[in-house]
């Protein structure tokens, strides 16, 4: 987040992506005409921190009241699928329907399927920010339980073949139930549960009859509806999309096209990220060890930690004061090997799509890095060195305006289509909880005194 | 000095746990209140021995019942229960109790949960020492427009102002406060100024980030102020996880808002950098300023009316060490505008400031009151103090440094002197926040009306 706002190549890339919506598709000339929708909204948060750690900080902050936006025909990017993307395969072969993804949608922005009403699955996919997280570097779920990897963005989700940052799930139908389930996520006590209290919800009356062929509520009918739902939110059509696959040579800058050279060259990006000559996924749909993990597992700790009070107002605190009021100690994070129990597998982790990537930081598993420029600079060196650390992971001796044109290449990333998803969210119904809801105090009755 | 024996509270609390879950089982309201010099100007005061202290107490996982409750305690000191807890009133759920407001005519306590937005309306005008739960109010985010952690809320004649911290959409800090009637009945909402939306306000300074905390008014000048914390993800979560993190140090208030109190229009916000929280307005008519100390840079503010009629900011005094990040957080004035009780909770120490130069507060006295320290509430004389310890659920001090207890001293203008304490933790209760004053008084009624829990066990 604070990357592409601090960059001024970042307003005059959205400046181009602007020209390129009016000038480029229909979809997206009537969705720039389309009233009531703050664009200023779309691109990260509201709340906007740019230049907090300076002392001359000046807020431009958004009202949450201007967050309006417009549904959309999230269809049109399953079946017209994006430039850059390939056609999207179905689990079991059969289309989804706007039914499913409307209820999937409903169900995504609902704060009620959550063990005390206020936790969506979209407030840790914000839209506004890259439907992950600008602002945490790790998850907060129920009851402020730490999580402790950072939200991962939801665009493009369905092309993945692995889900979690561990590579633990391999179906988006049942990777949707771990956080509905986790106590340190949404903290439902059983499924039973959650499917009972959609049942007591009255907006979902007759919703999963319609969208499954009369089937109500049920684990496999949540699943798929959450599912289907982020099998939408496909964005592509990149201006590197436009320029690779759509050779439209004034797509890019001449120093976005040097660093999609250094990508697929000397920097070896390409090597995880891959890219084809139909598609670009920027994953390999495995995990590697950078090292990045390894170092924040077996490094030394340092003594002090710089703590920002106001804009411009630092201090250096100890690490023990800080240790007191930490409820429960610093998770450990080793990664893929959590899964399998390899020691071969410790401090693995998923090649992210990169996709959007300049909407979505801050950036690795644990959201250590609030920089692309940081992320280059950590590959760059050769990430850390340890036993493990995967034999693509070299030193790179990347000159600075080199790491500026990596930086470049990947905010030509972002997809033409970000302002009608992002919009889509804006308009998605919230779902808080209301007198007639499942609730205790509503089945009490409260003597007058 | 009386050191209250373990076995003794063990026994009220035992017995205030089984009285509250029958009471709750069966239907049974029952009630709650605290500090008489930070009340609503619009509110009946107990000018003299307040007889309870309502204490929302925030549940512990693991320990107890495991949910939030209202502890009501016997303060009087001619009450044979005296330093008693005398009723425990569980709500259901660990909602982040956090604070409280008595209506204008203190029949009724309400109580906000930070996390589950609820807000709980006690009863503790039909028997002040037995508080009964009257309402629960579950939809305050969708009636507001999703406003999310309902905090302060301060009597209006016939209204109750709930300020809030945080919002539905990204759980950050950009929020209002709701306008209810004293039946609970939600009115409306009323966003904070942001950059894109002013609402007619005048950006003085830097920063208009639209952030809430605490409201306090000041009607002899039809003003009302606001300040300005932090929203959801940061105060449910781990302090020292947050202090690591260098985004979430960046969502912080930095303003207050001075507001037409008839009009709920914001007028001026003015930059109060590092998390502005408390408000505490004088009582003088001669006085028109206001109070705040802010949490992360440590230090006091003064919000004044200046010669011309405008308002005006100004950073009076600084608290402690504020390199050493003090953390001050509950604030007292005394009802004749002279001093300023400043809780720091990282120290567990009171501090007590002359403000008879409110340009020039000066630290006079200073006393460790334990390993943490949050609240304080004052009678209205000035010579009780009460304190408690939690600030936030996952903000509180861990291992040894974690006591939560209700603390008695008497101030008789230069030191504190302790009469007693209950140790929540001890009595399996949770963890001690907000206290409110309850007094017979009020009410016209006499000790003996109550039926407390500690008479109950005695029959």
């Amino acid at each position: 987040m604070t990357l592409y706002f601090s960059n001024p190549r970042y307003w005059f890339l959205i400046l181009i992506v602007c020209c390129i919506f009016v000038s480029t598709t229909t979809i997206l000339i009537a969705s720039s005409s389309d009233e009531g929708i703050n664009k200023e909204a779309i691109f990260g948060p509201g709340d906007r921190k740019h230049g907090y750690d300076q002392e001359n900080y000046v807020t431009n902050s958004l009202s949450v009241t201007s967050r309006k936006g417009k549904q959309a025909d999230l269809l049109q990017f399953v079946y017209q699928t994006p430039l850059g993307l390939p056609k999207m395969v179905m689990p079991d072969g059969k289309p989804i329907t706007e039914e499913q993804v409307s209820l999937g949608r409903r169900l995504f922005f609902d704060r009620r399927l959550s063990l005390n009403d206020t936790f969506s699955c979209a407030i840790c996919h914000i839209p506004e920010q890259g439907y992950a997280n600008n602002e945490l570097a790790t998850a907060i779920g129920f009851e402020g339980r730490s999580v402790k990897r950072n939200s991962p963005t939801i665009y493009n989700v369905g092309y993945y073949n692995i889900f979690f940052h561990d590579g633990r799930e391999d179906s988006l139908e049942q990777q949707v139930w771990a956080p509905l389930l986790a106590r340190n996520e949404m903290a439902n006590p059983s499924i039973g549960y959650v499917i009972n209290k959609i049942k007591g919800i009255q907006e979902y009356k007759g919703l999963f009859e319609a969208a499954y062929d009369g089937k109500g509520p049920t684990m496999e009918t949540v699943g798929a509806a959450l599912a289907s739902y982020q099998r939408t939110l496909n964005s592509a059509n990149s201006r590197f999309d436009q320029w690779y696959y759509g050779k439209q040579e004034d797509a890019l800058t001449d120093d976005e096209k040097a660093g999609f050279e250094l990508f697929i060259g000397k920097a070896k990006c390409s090597a995880c990220h891959l890219i084809n000559d139909e598609y670009a996924l920027f994953t390999d749909q495995l995990l590697h060890n950078t090292g990045h993990g390894y170092n924040v597992s077996m490094g030394i700790k340092p003594e002090k930690t710089r703590v920002q009070l106001a804009p411009g107002v630092f201090v250096d605190v100890d690490n023990e004061i800080i240790d007191s009021v930490r409820q429960t100690p610093k998770q450990n994070d080793v990664g893929l090997y959590t899964i399998t129990q390899n020691p071969f597998d410790r401090w693995k982790f998923r090649t992210p799509i990169l996709r959007n990537v300049a909407l979505t930081a801050p950036y690795m598993h644990d959201g250590a890095f609030t920089s692309l420029r940081q992320v280059v600079e950590f590959y760059n060196q050769g990430g850390v060195p340890n036993e493990l650390l995967s034999p693509l992971i070299t030193p790179l001796n990347l000159t600075e305006e080199e790491m500026g044109q990596l930086v470049d290449f990947m905010f030509a990333l972002t997809g033409d289509n970000i302002e009608i998803l992002v919009a889509d969210g804006f308009a998605a119904p919230i779902g808080d909880i209301r007198s007639q809801d499942p609730n205790w105090a509503h089945d009490t009755e409260f003597e007058v005194k | 000095m009386k050191e209250m024996l373990p076995f003794k509270w063990a026994r009220g609390a035992v017995a205030s746990a089984l009285i509250g879950a029958v009471a709750l089982v069966g239907g049974v309201p029952t009630a709650v209140q605290a500090d008489e010099t930070c009340m609503s100007p619009y509110m009946a005061k107990i000018v003299g021995q307040e007889d309870y202290v309502y204490v929302w107490t925030l549940g512990v996982e693991g320990m107890g019942d495991e949910q939030d409750k209202l502890v009501t305690i016997s303060v009087n000191p001619d009450a044979d229960d005296y330093g008693e807890v005398v009723h425990i009133l569980s709500v259901g759920g660990r909602n982040e109790a956090h604070h409280s407001g008595l209506s204008d005519d203190r029949r009724f306590l309400w109580a906000g949960g930070l996390d589950s937005n609820k807000i709980f309306i006690f009863d503790v005008h039909t028997n002040p020492g037995k508080p009964g739960l009257h309402k629960v109010i579950t939809n305050f985010v969708d009636k507001t427009g999703g406003m999310v952690g309902p905090h302060t809320f301060y009597a209006l004649p016939g209204r109750i102002m709930v300020s809030a911290l945080s919002n539905n959409v990204d759980h950050g800090g950009r929020t209002g406060m709701a306008e209810y009637t004293s039946e609970g009945e939600f009115i409306s909402a009323h966003w904070f100024p942001t950059d894109d939306d002013l609402r007619g306000a005048q950006k003085t300074g830097n920063f208009a980030d639209g952030y809430g905390y605490d409201v306090r008014v000041l009607p002899r000048r039809n003003a009302m102020f606001t300040s300005s914390f932090t929203g959801w993800s940061n105060y449910m979560m781990d302090f020292g996880q947050m202090l690591s993190d260098p985004e979430a140090m960046k969502r912080f208030g930095n303003t207050m808002v001075v507001w037409d109190l008839h009009t709920r229009e914001p007028k001026k916000v003015f930059d109060v950098p590092g998390a502005p929280l408390e408000i505490r307005c004088a009582w003088s008519g001669l006085n028109n300023y206001c109070f705040t100390t802010t949490a992360l840079t440590s230090k006091i503010w003064l919000i004044y009316e200046d010669e011309n009629g405008e308002w005006q900011a100004e950073d009076v005094a600084d608290i402690g060490d504020p390199s050493k990040v003090p953390l001050p957080v509950d604030i007292s004035i005394t009802a004749d505008d002279q001093g300023l009780w400043v809780q720091t909770f990282m120290d567990g120490k009171t501090r007590y400031f002359d403000i008879s130069d409110p340009h020039n507060p000066k630290q006079t006295y200073e006393y460790k009151v334990g390993s943490q320290v949050n609240m304080i509430s004052q009678s209205w004389d000035g010579k009780r103090a009460y304190f408690t310890t939690s600030l936030l659920g996952s903000w509180d001090k861990t291992g040894k440094d974690d006591e939560q207890w209700f603390k008695l001293y008497h101030w008789n203008g230069k030191k504190l002197d302790h009469q007693f304490t209950i140790d929540f933790y001890q009595l399996k209760l949770g963890r001690a926040h907000q206290m409110r004053f309850g007094a017979y008084s009020l009410y016209s009624q006499k000790p003996n009306s109550s039926d407390t829990m500690m008479s109950q066990i005695e029959k």
